[in-house]
């Protein structure tokens, strides 16, 4: 028994070690025609310098990755909800790209105030919840303060209605998988929302509140993206586990992302413009795997499975 | 007239629809032996529960309908005009309003016993882990008819007690603060009602 279970911890280090050789210098975006071109800010809303200073370093980014959207996973402002709090807590920290036309599509988190869903720039249209597509990319805006039945409910449909052929892509602010300390995963949401995503084959969530950044092995198919330090920090507060694939808490970052056909490419940037993580996701459309509870209804099948899967490219991160 | 009554017909179909659904579950967990007279109460709690909602929301409704409709904006002061202005007009609409309007004792116990079948027992560890880092102060000013303070963050409410509770149209939503359950009015942050040692204390 014991044996048994040791094994796939060997593996899984042996697995991680080979994807993480390839370093920061073999990564390029490609800049595809006709690809999906986001970045992912999490937990930023302070209104203080280092905030700004990712925001001066995102534009910096875009003038080599021209991304056309931001997704924000909530905690966007943390001062209040007053007229001069949408000012500094965004609308100074992103001006330029605001001004540059990139829209932002917002959730909220535990420190958001609901009527932020009415504010234009974040793109919510007076929902909490909601939905869009890019390209061939899903994209489903989730409020993870509350999970009622009617969002859960909400959320089966869009996934289901989405079909199998184009990427899914799920955000929300409580990360289901978590390394750090301070809030750790938020397993009654994961109770929930993992058996959705692994049924109607989600390819990637992001999540935020746990004010670092971490790249988790993929989890049953689903690979799963903390990016919680775009303004707030806990600085070593990330106890790697063995779900942690990459960590970084020592500074802000950001992440720039780029969807192009069946591959997600990534990248991970600090405040100060070191590139701390990179990579590409490639997606597999696989037979339905057997005897998992409601895959049927869905072609593209996810490996009921924990850890790296071995058929997939998987990631190639730059080393801890 | 006509038309006003088969609305009101409706409206009342549905709520003892919407009671049904939360309560004919727990109901069934018990088939076998007859419904105990704790189920039947709790039932007629969440009934009176989501008609005193119903009558709060008409009121709330109506103060809403004589301000400007809030839409999605660049400016984010329309944003907290109209919200200061509904707060303002209902705080003039309801100026008794006091604690137990809406959480009636027996609604009360409604809530109290359906917070400790999602919550108690084993369940409760990781419940709390979702809930407590980040939660707003315990100790925070929690009285009817005041706002939400707008420093204070929101529990994450686990979809387990979501769940267990009655669904709320989406104008008001549940807040959990401590032990505390409070009805918050999502546009004016207003606290409708607050109904305190609700929720099981930590095992």
């Amino acid at each position: 028994m014991r044996r048994r279970g040791v094994f796939p911890l060997i593996l899984l280090a042996v697995v991680t070690l080979v994807l993480s050789s390839s370093g920061a210098a073999d990564f390029a975006f490609p800049l595809q025609v006709n690809s999906v071109r986001l970045a992912v800010i999490g937990d930023m809303g302070t209104g203080k310098q280092p905030q700004i200073e990712v925001g001066q370093q995102m534009v910096k980014a875009r003038a080599t990755f021209p991304f056309e959207f931001v997704i924000t996973l909530g905690d966007n402002l943390y001062t209040g909800s007053q007229p001069s709090d949408f000012e500094k807590d965004f609308a100074v920290p992103y001006k330029a790209l605001l001004d540059a036309g990139v829209q932002f599509y917002a959730v909220l988190g535990n420190h958001d105030k609901t009527n932020e869903r009415f504010y234009k720039p974040f793109n919510m249209n007076g929902a909490n919840y909601y939905t869009y597509r890019k390209g061939r990319v899903h994209f489903f805006a989730l409020d993870s303060n509350y999970m009622d039945p009617k969002q859960v409910a909400w959320l089966e449909s869009q996934l289901r209605a989405a079909g199998n052929g184009d990427w899914k892509v799920c955000y929300f602010h409580h990360a289901l998988y978590s390394s750090a300390k301070f809030h750790g995963p938020a397993m009654d949401l994961r109770k929930v929302l993992e058996p959705l995503f692994v049924t109607y084959g989600v390819d990637v969530v992001f999540a935020g509140h746990d004010h670092v950044y971490e790249r988790i092995h993929p989890q049953q198919g689903v690979y799963y993206f903390t990016e919680g330090a775009s303004g707030s920090l806990r600085a070593g507060n990330l106890r790697p586990s063995a779900i942690t694939a990459k960590g970084f808490d020592s500074d802000r970052s950001f992440m720039m992302i780029e969807i192009a056909g069946d591959d997600l490419y990534f990248q991970t940037t600090s405040r100060t413009g070191v590139v701390v993580d990179s990579g590409v996701i490639h997606r597999t459309i696989r037979p339905v795997s057997e005897g998992v509870a409601h895959q049927s209804e869905s072609r593209r099948g996810q490996a009921p499975v924990k850890g790296p899967e071995p058929n997939r490219r998987g990631f190639g991160g730059v080393p801890n | 007239m006509r038309t006003k009554c088969w609305i009101r017909c409706q409206g009342v179909t549905g709520l003892v629809a919407l009671s049904l659904c939360v309560v004919a579950p727990r109901m069934l967990a018990g088939l076998g032996a007859a419904p105990g007279k704790a189920q039947a109460d709790d039932a007629a709690g969440f009934t009176e529960f989501s008609a005193r909602v119903q009558a709060y929301l008409r009121l709330q409704r109506t103060v809403e309908s004589s301000l400007p409709a809030l839409k999605p904006t660049d400016l984010p002061e329309m944003i907290t005009a109209h919200q200061e202005a509904l707060a303002r007009k209902i705080q003039e609409a309801r100026p008794k309003a006091k604690e137990g309007d809406i959480f009636t004792p027996a609604v009360r116990e409604a809530f109290r016993h359906a917070s400790q079948a999602a919550l108690g027992g084993p369940r409760s560890a990781s419940s709390r882990a979702y809930m407590q880092p980040g939660a707003p102060n315990p100790r925070m000013r929690l009285e009817v008819n005041s706002l939400y303070p707008d420093t204070e963050p929101v529990t994450a409410i686990p979809p387990e007690l979501l769940a267990a509770y009655p669904p709320l149209p989406v104008e008001v939503a549940y807040r959990v603060v401590g032990r505390t359950l409070v009805l918050l009015d999502v546009k004016s942050r207003l606290l409708v009602d607050v109904a305190r040692l609700i929720l099981p204390p930590p095992s």
